[in-house]
Formats: C-alpha cells, structure tokens, sequence
C-alpha cells in the first residue's frame, strides 16, 4: 500500500465517519426547533417532553460531529499538503465562510439549547434552537459549495499550477452546486426523520411512553413522506447533470464497460484492469426508462469510453451509487406504507409495520454515506475534476507517519461509534419517561447545591443586559407550568 | 496592506484560540489533579458549555491560514504532522469525554479521560508550536521532510510551557467560577502553575537563540516593542500572582488572576510576533512568498473580516447566557444528584 493509498484510506474513514453525524443533528436539529415552537405554542407538556429526550440523542452526536470536523479541515493541510497549497485561495475562503456564518452560530447558541431549559426564558430559548439549526444549514450550504465546485470547477484561472479565483459568482455558483444542494439538504432531512421515526417505533413495540412515540414517529414520518418524491427527482437530476460535466463518473455509477446496455445493472462485480465484470445482474429496459425513453433505445455510456488513466474505480462508484439507490427505494416505500395505514387509520395498531420501522433506523444514514461515495469515488483520480490529479496533491509524508495517524484515527472512531450506539441504547432504555415534565419535583425540592455556604446565590447572577437578546437571561421560568 | 490587514486577522484568531481554549484545557488539566468526585465534575461541567465555541477559533484560525496563507497551510501541517495528529486525537477524546460525561452522570472514566486527553492536547499543541522554529525544506510548493526532521528538544520545552501557562489559565478561570474550597485550591495551584510556566518562559526565550529561528530584534523599533511586550507579560504575570494569592472574596480577587493572565499570554505572542515578522518558517517560508492572490484576500477580508464582530457578539453571548458563578451542586456534598451544569433545567 503506497503513501497515497493510506492517505486517501485515512480520508475516507474520517470523513465518512464525520458525515454521519450531521446526518442525524442537522435534520435532529431542526426537529428540536419544531417540537419546542410547538411546545411554546400550545404549553403542551408532551413536546417538552420530546425535546428532551431528543436533544439527549442530539447533544453527544452534536459534539462527535464537531471533533471530527475539525480533523477534516486540518486533513486538508496535513495529508493533501499540496491541494491545500494550490487549491487554498478558493477553497479556504469557502470554508472561513462556513466557520464564521455557521460554525459560530452553532457553537454560540448550543450552550443555551442543551443547558439552558428552565433558566432562560420559552422565547430565548427558542430563539436558540432556532440559531442553531439555522448553523447547521448554512454549514450545509457552503460545504456543498466547496465541495461542488472540486466537481465542477469553474470561475477560477491557474497561475503557476495555483488556483485563483476569478469571478466568486461562478465559483460559489457552479454546475453541480445548484442540484447537489437542495439534494444533501433533503438528504438529512430524510436520514434524520428516518432515525427518529426508527427509535420512537421501539416504544411503540415494547408498549412505553405512547403519547410521546406516537406524537415523534408521527412528525418523522410525515416529513419523510413529503420529501421522499422530492428527493427522487432532485436525484434524478443530480445524475442527469452530470452528463455532460462528469461523465466518467455516469459511466462508472451504471456499470457498463462498453456502450450499448439498455438495461439497469443491479449487481455486478467489476474487474478495473480486465476492464469487464466478472458477475453481473442486468433488468432489461430499465436503464432507459430512467432515462425516460419507454421505446427501450437510450443505451448507457460504458467506462471504456475515458482514457484507463482517467478511469475511477467502477466497483466503489457502482456500489456506492447502489447503496444509495436501495436504500431510497426502501424508504419510500416505508413511506408510502405509512401513509397508507395514516390514511386508513391503522398507524397504531399495526405492530409489525412498527417492527419494520425499527429496522430502518439506519438506512437514511446508509443512504447518505453511500451517495458520498459515488460522488467522490467517481470524482476519481481527479481531487479538482479535470484539473488537478489526487496522486499529484498528497503531502509528502514518510508512510510511517500516516500508517501510524490512519490506525489510530480508525481505532478511536470505532471506540466512539460503539460508545455513541451504547450511548443511544442507554437512553433510549431509560427512555423519556423521565423526561416529562409532568413528574418533575416542584422547585423547592431541588437538591441543596451547597454554594451558598459563601453568599454565593444559587441562582446564577442577573446578567447584564445581553445586545443579542433582550430577555433578562436570569429569569426563571419552571418549565411547562 | 490587504496581506497586513489579514496576518493581523490570523493573529487575532491565534490569541483568541490561545485564551479561550488555553483556560478550558487546562481545566481539564486540573481534573487530573483534583481528588474530589464532585469538583472534578464541576470542573468539566465548567467546561461543558463553552467548549465547542473555544474549540471553533482553532478551526477558524486553521481556515483563516489556509485561506489567506495557502502556503504556510500546506507547509507547516505536514510539518508538524505527528503533534498535530496526536493533538486531533486528544481533542477527539476531550470532546466526545465532555458531552458524555454531562449527558450521562455520574462518568468517572471519561471524567478521567477528559483530563488525559486535555492534557496530551495542550502539550501536543506547545510541542507543534515548537516545530516552527526549525527550517523547512521546499521542493517549488511541495514539503519535503523526514518524520521527526522537526522534532528538537526545544519542542519539548514549548510543549511543557504551553501545557503550564494553559494550566494557570484554568486556575484562574475557576477561581473566577467557583466558591468554597474548590476556589480556594484553585488560588493555591493556580499561583504555583503561574510561577512554573513563568520559568519555564524564560528558559523559552533564552534557548530559542539556538535554534533555527533565533530572535529577531535588529532594528531599535522591534527591540523596544519586544521590550515593552515582555515588560507587560511579567506585570501581567504578577497581577495574576497577587490575585491568586488574594484570599478573601470579592470581585477583584476573583477576576485579577484572569485578567493579569489573560494579559500576560497575549503579551507573549505579540513579542514573539514582533520578533519574527514576517517569517513563518524558516529560513524563508514568509507572510509574503505564502501569501494568496489579491482576490482572494478582498473576498476573505469582505466575507470574513466584516463578520468578525459578529462572530465576537456570539461569544459573548454564549459566556453572558452563563455569567455568574457556577453552580452543579458539586461544593462540599456528595456526589451531585443534578445532571447538567444547570439544577433546574436539565433534571434528570
Ligand atoms: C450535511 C452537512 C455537512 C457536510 C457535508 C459536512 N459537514 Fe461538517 N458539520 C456539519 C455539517 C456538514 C454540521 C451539522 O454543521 C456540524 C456537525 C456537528 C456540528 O457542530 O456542526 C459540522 C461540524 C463540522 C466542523 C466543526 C465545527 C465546529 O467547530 O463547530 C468542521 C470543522 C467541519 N464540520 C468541517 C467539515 C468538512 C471539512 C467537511 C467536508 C469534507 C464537512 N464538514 C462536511
Ligand atoms: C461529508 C461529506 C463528504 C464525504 C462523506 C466524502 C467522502 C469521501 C470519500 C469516501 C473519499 C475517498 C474516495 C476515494 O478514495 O476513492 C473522499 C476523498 C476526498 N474528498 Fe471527500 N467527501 C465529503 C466531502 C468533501 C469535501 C467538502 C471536500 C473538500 C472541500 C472533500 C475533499 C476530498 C479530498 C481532498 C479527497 C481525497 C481524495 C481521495 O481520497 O481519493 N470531500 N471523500
Ligand atoms: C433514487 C434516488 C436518488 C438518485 C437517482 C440519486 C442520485 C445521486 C447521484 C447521481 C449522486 C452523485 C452526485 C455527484 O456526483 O456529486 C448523489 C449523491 C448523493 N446522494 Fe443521492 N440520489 C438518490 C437518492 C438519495 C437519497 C434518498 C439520499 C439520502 C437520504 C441521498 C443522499 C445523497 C448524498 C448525501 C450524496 C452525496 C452528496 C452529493 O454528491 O450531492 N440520495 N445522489
């Protein structure tokens, strides 16, 4: 394995494990702004209660999400040394953006969200929320933007083999931005919705804590539904565009080597440098009814069509996009059956299709890792499609060095995911119960803090009036009373 | 003057990093020495609020480099490869450690692991900072250089430096948020973190002359403001000595060891600043020759520098939100039955 592989190894653990957490607390995020405007809305004590219980659920995904970040953005430097030279003055600018428009709203409104319930005021509180998945949009957003333009790179000229900006519009702007955004959001939407939906569904099969499953699985579900047709035709055109900018990458996602197939290949096993696969599964016909030919004429493009030099791996590009696919296929009809059964007033009663939901708890998170890597597997070998060749932007590292900071990224990411899921497990065991603020002790039973052996007041001390919000932070409301 | 207006930025990113996460992972440096359950949760729960906004001037501090400074960016990560790894992976556990332990009381090991890993970060974090003072070897734009070609005692000595003056920091931040015996402690450590890394800068100073980036003070304008600089670091210092040392309990007392920190580390950066400009690495890696394209500094100074005040607004109110001292129940009594830093709002 040369230092370029385990580079691009240690890339693609860390970000695939990033990205599953805002794969959960973006579209989380947004849930918890919801259900506590609805709380604040109608004072009912139920959504205080799923506030509570799904901000446990966001809180730790939060903070795993913001670590593992940051390893991303310093990977940028640390293993893609070059890219980050040549690429720095349109990609650096993207991302400051997304730190100061984004990264600080988060970070300065999440202090509030997880810890300020029952001190700040319903209205601060919201706001909060509020700002926080506003953050986590806006990072999204210009993630994306990054991201598109290494895609399809545009507004840009080479100076010395450096990328400078020419015209910001075109850069921010470009060919794939426009399809690939409203995409990714809808995407963790969906992933999210899914993983709420699944863990509210185990209440429902082990019979605990109705009011609150019914009320989370309900919402889930609902959106999921509403964006499943939506996502469909953003995928739909997020492939359709890449004809004519990537086509390297269309070739390698419908699996063909040579030109001609109609059908859809649903399975296959390729061999890159035979240049044939060895096993495949192909449905007739399908391939051009995506393409929207019913007359079964549109053939697909196949990977011999591009120089074997500029070839991208066809087996994690195929399998990627197949991941993906599946895994789209599956929850819209876990959608449709729900609404169904909404329609026909059996949602809470049918106790296998509540089983089935459970199951599903992971697929939109499935779905998500598999899109990225169809997009930057077949992005492949180029980092800056067309321009700049991955093997030519990886820092010059002794492979020791990287050997040493891949196992060791993968060893703590393992302990972390198990520790998160056992995380995820414990509290869904103890569940919400605990949560609702029906059972909570009245304010003179607080525990005794002790503090005010030295005149410290319990309460913490009035704040001067903040700019941001004019709300007296000390005033306490107890909540849901 | 758009590459002064920006290293001006960059600089600001450094200091505010420096302060704000310097204080919270020397906290997590004091669980360590802390025997008591409840104040080594109180501790990290003092943490728990305002970590992720600290945490975020080293990303944008990161970005502000990359962005302005695409050069620099590509040179002094590889350059730094194994502390800035060892410092990814401590800042990981510390993370995920912090949200853990306050989501799920009472979590003694990752309590434990909380100090461990604040400790390895602050000391990886002197260590990378060391780094820069040995040459660098270009090849066009690309870093050539050996695993430990950056390593030197020196290293070492930064290292220890940084991990001491971060453990001051959070000293005088709790005594700012504590009362009872855990302010008391904290005043009593805080002197003695305060007076090791005082030492130790010395010993910085003076051995940075063997190195390969040995002071810059040529002209009389850099060694006056050197001067000067170094002149408030130690007034700075001593303030936060007499402050700590300040046993009854009122505003000043509790502030002054803050404030005369706070002082004394910013002071410090500026004169090595000054001492170094323009160079980055050397013997010639500088602002300069790592500087980007003037379109991309009019964008990053317009994007970027407009928001900054912003971006300070939200600081302070993420620090207002919690103003006050701390209160977890963690003072003089068993283990803390709340969960959260918060009695009321985030009962079990
Ligand atoms: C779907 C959206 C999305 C995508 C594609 C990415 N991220 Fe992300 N990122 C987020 C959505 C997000 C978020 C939801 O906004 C996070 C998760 C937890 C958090 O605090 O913010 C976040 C956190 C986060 C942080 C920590 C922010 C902080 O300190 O508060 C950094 C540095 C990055 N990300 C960087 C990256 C990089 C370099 C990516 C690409 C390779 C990337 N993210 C992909
Ligand atoms: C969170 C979303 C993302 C995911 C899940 C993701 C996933 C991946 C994967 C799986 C690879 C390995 C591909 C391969 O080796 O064949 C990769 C490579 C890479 N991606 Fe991404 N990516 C994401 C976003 C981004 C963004 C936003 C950038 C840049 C701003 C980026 C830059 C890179 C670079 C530099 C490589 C290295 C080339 C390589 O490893 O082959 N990625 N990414
Ligand atoms: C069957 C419907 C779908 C189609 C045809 C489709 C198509 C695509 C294509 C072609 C790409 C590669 C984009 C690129 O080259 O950059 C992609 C990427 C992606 N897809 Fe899908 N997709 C579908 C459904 C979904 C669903 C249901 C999800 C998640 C819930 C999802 C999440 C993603 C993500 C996260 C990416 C990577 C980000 C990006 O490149 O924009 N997709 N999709």
């Amino acid at each position: 394995m040369s230092l370029l592989d385990l580079s691009r190894w240690q890339f693609a653990i860390t970000v695939l494990f990033h990205m599953t957490f805002p794969a959960i607390t973006v579209g989380l995020s947004i849930f918890l702004s919801v259900v506590y405007g609805l709380y604040w809305r109608t004072g009912r004590a139920v959504y205080l209660q799923m506030f509570r219980f799904w901000r446990r659920v966001f809180a730790v995904g939060f903070a795993i999400g913001v670590v593992a970040g940051a390893v991303i953005t310093f990977e940028m430097g640390l293993n893609w040394g070059v890219y980050g030279a040549r690429t720095g003055p349109i990609i650096g600018p993207i991302i400051g953006m997304e730190v100061v428009t984004a990264f600080f709203v988060e970070a300065g409104f999440i202090g509030v969200l997880l810890y300020g319930d029952g001190r700040v005021r319903k209205g601060t509180m919201f706001m909060s929320t509020v700002m926080v998945s506003v953050g986590t949009v806006l990072s999204s957003t210009w993630i994306i933007a990054a991201n598109s333009w290494m895609q399809t790179p545009a507004g840009f000229k080479v100076v010395h083999g450096r990328f400078e900006p020419t015209d910001w519009m075109r850069v921010i702007f470009n060919p794939s931005f426009v399809w690939r955004w409203p995409h990714m959001l809808a995407a963790v939407l969906i992933s999210a919705s899914f993983f709420v939906a699944g863990i509210s569904a185990w209440y429902l099969v082990k019979g605990r804590a109705k009011g609150f499953a019914r009320r989370s699985m309900s919402i889930a579900l609902g959106i999921a539904a509403l964006l499943m047709p939506v996502q469909l035709y953003l995928g739909d055109n997020v492939a359709g565009h890449e004809l004519p900018y990537q086509l390297s990458k269309l070739e390698a996602i419908e699996g063909n080597w040579n030109n001609g197939d109609t059908g859809f290949v649903l399975f296959s096993i390729p061999d890159q440098q035979a240049a044939r696969n060895i096993a495949e599964l192909d449905i007739p016909c399908l391939g051009s009814y995506i393409a929207k030919d019913l007359t079964c004429k549109t053939a697909m493009p196949g990977l011999k069509l591009t120089p074997a030099a500029d070839r991208p791996d066809m087996a994690a590009t195929f399998w990627g996009f197949r991941i993906m696919f599946l895994a789209a296929v599956l929850m819209f009809g876990t959608t449709f059956a729900a609404t169904v059964l909404r329609l026909r007033n059996r949602l809470w009663t049918a106790r296998r299709f509540h089983r089935f939901v459970l199951w599903t708890t992971p697929v939109g998170i499935l779905a998500i890792l598999g899109g990225w890597v169809t997009a930057e597997a077949g992005r492949q070998p180029w980092i800056v499609f067309g321009q700049l060749r991955t093997s030519d932007a990886v820092s010059r590292l002794a492979p020791g060095e990287v050997l040493f900071s891949v196992v060791g990224f993968s060893a703590l990411y393992l302990i972390m995911l198990v520790a998160y899921v056992a995380y995820i497990v414990r509290t869904m065991r103890i569940g919400p119960e605990r949560d609702d603020p029906g059972q909570e002790p009245p304010p003179e039973d607080l525990p005794d803090t002790g503090l005010a052996e030295e005149g410290v007041p319990l309460e913490p001390v009035p704040p001067e009036p903040v700019p941001l919000v004019p709300v007296p932070l000390g005033s306490r409301e107890v909540a849901a009373r | 003057m758009t590459t002064t207006l920006w290293s001006a930025t960059v600089l600001v990113c450094l200091l505010m990093y420096v302060v704000l996460d310097g204080y919270d992972l020397g906290i997590g440096v004091a669980t360590l020495f802390e025997r008591d359950p409840a104040h080594r949760r109180h501790l990290l729960e003092s943490v728990a609020v305002g970590w992720d906004g600290n945490e975020t001037w080293l990303i944008l501090l990161g970005v502000a480099l990359w962005a302005g400074f695409p050069l620099a960016f590509g040179t002094i990560l590889p350059h730094a490869y194994l502390p800035m790894i060892v410092m990814l992976f401590s800042l990981i556990v510390r993370g995920v450690s912090v949200e853990m332990a306050s989501q799920a009381p009472p979590a003694p090991r990752w309590t434990t692991a909380f100090g461990v890993a604040s400790l390895l970060a602050s000391f990886a974090q002197g260590f990378a900072l060391g780094t820069l003072t040995s040459a660098v070897r270009l090849r066009g734009d690309v870093y050539t250089g050996s695993a430990f070609g950056a390593f030197s005692w020196f290293c070492v000595l930064s290292g220890l430096t940084v991990t001491a003056a971060y453990t001051a920091l959070g000293y005088a931040y709790t005594k700012h948020k504590s009362a009872g015996r855990l302010r008391n402690s904290a005043a009593r450590r805080g002197a003695v973190a305060t007076a090791v890394a005082g030492v130790l800068l010395v010993a910085v100073l003076v051995a940075v002359g063997s190195t390969a980036a040995p002071l810059n003070l040529g002209t009389p304008g850099r060694a006056v403001a050197f001067a000067v600089l170094l002149l408030f670091a130690a007034g700075g210092g001593g303030t936060a000595l007499v402050g700590f040392a300040w046993r009854r309990t009122s505003r000043a007392a509790d502030t002054l060891p803050l404030g005369g920190l706070v002082v004394a580390t910013v002071s410090v950066f500026l004169a090595l600043g000054v001492a170094r400009y323009p160079v980055l690495l050397p013997p010639d890696l500088t602002l300069g020759s790592a500087a980007g394209p003037h379109s991309t500094m009019v964008f990053i100074l317009v994007g970027i520098g407009l928001n900054m005040p912003l971006v300070l607004a939200y600081n302070v109110f993420a620090h207002r939100a919690f103003a006050g001292k701390f209160t977890t129940g963690a003072e003089g009594h068993e283990a803390p039955t709340t969960q959260g830093p918060l009695a009321a709002g985030a009962r079990p």
